[in-house]
């Protein structure tokens, strides 16, 4: 069994990490970058199938050559065989059909042929939710969204999913396919360790991957591809291959003042924090 | 007597044939024709319309000397449209920065000068090709034959298509909201809106295609059964609705929807579709929308936005080399779909655009539009409009993901409709865990409380212990692409306030905000502002609800 994650690195949006300059822009040269949070859940979901089907993991990326670190950091949650960073000048500012060709091509040149190809949904950047089904597309591989829970058949070579579906009402479907087949993970993605010799591989696998993960040669131990490894034309990937552009980056304008609110300064303002308190205490449970 | 008798013609023929006629006179005795004769309403409207552009034309609006800071931006749009000396254009900025210095209207004029002096040197045929072999002679080439690279150059294009998603037999909410925006918009292209705009961004007026006739709104429809939800969709503001029924299309699945919809606007042998692919196409940002939008978009090698929150039609100049084969140069594209998008987890708003590059098409221009964006307009019974089934062998193979089973499911987290709504935003980040389980504490010191989130807290990558993870989901969100409350208490806890998180929230009756940023947004709409750590002043609170005081709490504290 041979599986891949998709991954990518995004501008840390945590309190105290995202910067922004005075006009209200994402200063992205001083916001930190992390592995995109959705992209945890397509971890959960090779981990799992690592530990109950065996089998090697590989984790690809298309991005700057910072971002093996967070290739790295999947790594300590996934016990990953191999790294793979698409990365190249050319390949920046890529939209997603652009990415996605890359992408795709890079799944193509790796030696084994995958089985199994996980993405998160939506990146906390761009947050298209495209990147995963174009790729998929590209590969011509049955493809599988908003997966909550999976289990994989290998005897039978299938998996059974199920996915959530949205509109004026939520429905939960269980779908089948043969492998190869690509999965993108929804945050809702819980992993099922039923066996107790899973649970006990899960934990060997887990104190390998951190050891491994900690000790690890960016240098070393991450192949890198550019557009000539892969044979990619500058003029269809990055910027240039991108049929979208971003005409306009507007900060989201602030609201009108509506109400005039009683400030109060901190715990300690006692006449203050009593205005608060009368009135929730209307509220309150009991008695 | 006028050339054209109005009571002769359908008011659809007459609407063409009327844009010719430059004189007022020639309208004036056509409204009298038809007064005296049918008097149809929607016909003497139209005659208005045009003999008050007419009119309008002629009292003219001098760009010299007309008063900018008495029109709106859109009237200065359409005014400077019509200025090809950009010297006049020059001084209009200078009195618009003198006088309402809006930015919206600067940028109209602005991107006007460059126009005309952008498209000065133009020679018209843009760069020349220079084969990839020559370009790049380092590659093993052509990456311009792989599969997905569809090649097509200098296409023609036109009309609207719109996805209409199915559930149980109906059309969703959104793809009624589809209907009446893709409406408005193609009303507004075809120069046949006939009440004024008070769109944020209206379309701009190009009476109709390159050769005057007006675009269409085509709805499509696939599942099972869903040829008699075609009259619907007219009656919400399709000209013509394109549908496939099989009853093995009952569930959504990728492949067969995605080939399915390509065949219909890019193989399909219908009359009416004279042209390569559509102009334009629309989708529902739902769960399964999205993903066909990502794929029908691929397959036609072309580009598009998800979870638009806006859209309006107007021509775009453009800097970017990728798009216009040099750098330096700008270069104006005609009948762009502006598709506005909060993006960077709801830091900023993106407005994208899909436009051709030298020597590959990028057409149709799509989008996904967030559920909700667009009223659900009137529906009208009465239109017209053509229904036409699709017809094409599906294959069987496109149906190698099998749906075995499926179940509706609870509507989820129901946060309206209590006394008090608590709500976490990224002021948790120094204790993610702790600041959840303060918050769900409090919740339960209420009677009847809900337990909310802001966007923020759901897209940053913080990690949560076990225990309170199941707290932290799309389902507790509040705000713009989450759930409108209205508690008589919200408490907002490390929530900066963000106008997406406010439109979900401000219509409770009073706002607690307890943040350590005095700057915080959400001061200017909150009644009570805490300035203070969520960390220390939620167990307070939680501790007094208890307790019923908070004299006795204070007292602990200023004791320890």
């Amino acid at each position: 069994m041979h599986t891949v994650v998709l991954t990518k690195g995004v501008p840390d949006f945590r309190e105290g990490q995202v910067s922004f300059d005075e006009d209200g822009h994402l200063e992205r040269g001083k916001t930190p970058t992390v592995m995109n949070p959705n992209d945890k859940h397509a971890l959960r979901a090779a981990l799992q199938t690592k530990v109950r089907n065996g089998g090697t993991v590989s984790l690809l990326s298309m991005g700057p050559p910072g971002y093996r670190e967070v290739l790295q950091e999947g790594m300590a949650d996934v016990y990953a065989d191999d790294l793979y960073l698409l990365s190249d000048r050319e390949m920046g500012a890529a939209d997603t059909w652009a990415t996605a060709m890359t992408v795709a091509t890079g799944i193509e040149k790796l030696d084994a042929e995958p089985d199994l190809i996980f993405a998160g949904f939506k990146t906390a950047d761009g947050e298209t939710g495209h990147t995963g089904p174009q790729t998929a597309w590209c590969l011509e591989m049955p493809t599988i969204t908003h997966v909550v829970a999976l289990d994989i058949d290998e005897d039978e070579g299938s998996l059974r999913a199920k996915r959530l579906v949205e509109g004026d009402v939520s429905e939960i479907e269980t779908v089948e396919t043969d492998l190869p087949a690509f999965v993108v993970a929804d945050p809702e993605f819980e992993p099922t360790y039923r066996k107790a010799a899973h649970r006990l591989r899960w934990k060997d696998l887990r104190e390998a991957t951190q050891e491994r993960a900690e000790n690890l040669d960016l240098d070393e131990d991450v192949t890198v591809w550019d557009h000539e490894d892969l044979n990619l034309d500058p003029d269809y990937i990055g910027l240039d291959g991108s049929p979208t552009i971003v005409a306009g980056v507007d900060p989201i304008p602030k609201a009108p003042a509506e109400r005039e609110a009683t400030l109060v300064d901190g715990v300690d303002d006692e006449a203050g924090m009593e205005r608060v308190f009368d009135e929730l205490d209307a509220y309150a449970a009991g008695d | 007597m006028p050339e054209i008798d109005p009571t002769d013609h359908e008011i659809a023929a007459l609407g063409p044939k009327i844009k010719d006629v430059d004189d007022p006179d020639e309208i004036e005795a056509m409204l009298d024709l038809e007064a005296s004769g049918e008097d149809r309403t929607a016909v003497v409207t139209l005659l208005e319309d045009r003999l008050e552009k007419l009119t309008a034309a002629d009292e003219a609006v001098d760009p010299t000397a007309v008063d900018l800071s008495e029109m709106t931006v859109a009237d200065v749009a359409n005014l400077v449209r019509d200025v090809d000396d950009a010297d006049v254009l020059r001084e209009s900025l200078e009195r618009e920065r003198a006088g309402e210095d809006r930015k919206t209207a600067k940028s109209r004029i602005e991107s006007r000068i460059e126009s005309i002096e952008g498209s000065g040197e133009e020679d018209g045929d843009g760069p020349a090709y220079v084969p990839p072999e020559e370009k790049y002679p380092k590659l093993d080439h052509p990456t311009s034959e792989k599969r997905w690279v569809e090649g097509t150059v200098g296409g023609t294009y036109r009309d609207m298509w719109v996805y209409c998603e199915t559930q149980r037999g109906e059309l969703i909410d959104v793809s009624r909201e589809m209907l009446g925006k893709a409406r408005r918009m193609m009303d507004q292209y075809n120069g046949e809106a006939t009440d004024e705009a008070d769109d944020e961004a209206p379309t701009q007026d190009y009476g109709g295609d390159e050769d005057g006739a007006p675009e269409e709104v085509v709805a499509v429809l696939i599942g099972d059964g869903v040829g008699e939800l075609a009259d619907e969709a007219i009656a919400y503001g399709a000209d013509r609705v394109v549908y496939h029924e099989d009853e093995r299309l009952g569930r959504f699945r990728h492949q067969p929807y995605t080939e399915i919809f390509c065949h219909m606007c890019r193989d399909s042998a219908f009359a009416f579709r004279d042209y390569h692919e559509p102009r334009y196409t629309l989708f529902p940002a739902t769960h399964n929308g999205r993903d066909l939008s990502a794929l029908v978009q691929g397959e036609l090698d072309s580009g598009l936005a998800s979870d638009c929150s806006g859209l309006y039609i107007e021509d775009a100049m453009i800097s970017n080399p990728a798009k216009t084969g040099q750098a330096g140069d700008s270069k104006e594209f005609e009948r762009i779909l502006h598709m506005k998008r909060p993006d960077f987890s709801g830091f900023e708003y993106s407005t994208i655009l899909c436009i051709d590059k030298p020597h590959r098409d990028f057409h149709p221009q799509g989008g996904s539009v967030i559920p909700g964006s667009f009223a659900v307009p009137d529906p009208d019974p009465e239109r017209e409009g053509e229904v036409v089934e699709h017809d094409m062998q599906l294959d069987e193979s496109w149906f190698s993901v099998a749906v075995t089973e499926y179940d509706q499911l609870d509507d989820g987290v129901d946060l309206t409709g209590h006394e008090v709504v608590v709500a976490m935003g990224r002021g948790i980040g120094d204790d993610p865990t702790r600041g959840i389980e303060l918050g769900l504490d409090l919740v339960d010191a209420f009677e009847d409380a809900a337990f909310g989130l802001s966007r923020g807290v759901i897209t940053s990558s913080y990690s949560f212990d076990g225990h309170v993870e199941q707290y932290v989901g799309e389902d507790r969100q509040i705000g713009e692409s989450g759930q409108v409350v209205e508690p008589d208490v919200y408490v907002a806890a490390g929530i900066s306030g963000a106008i997406q998180h406010k439109v979900g929230m401000d219509e409770s009756d009073t706002i607690v905000a307890v943040n350590t940023d005095p700057e915080a947004d959400i001061r200017e709409f909150s009644d009570y502002f805490v300035e203070g750590d969520l960390f220390e002043v939620l167990p307070r609170l939680t501790e007094a609800l208890e307790s019923g005081e908070l004299a006795t709490v204070m007292q602990e504290v200023s004791d320890d």
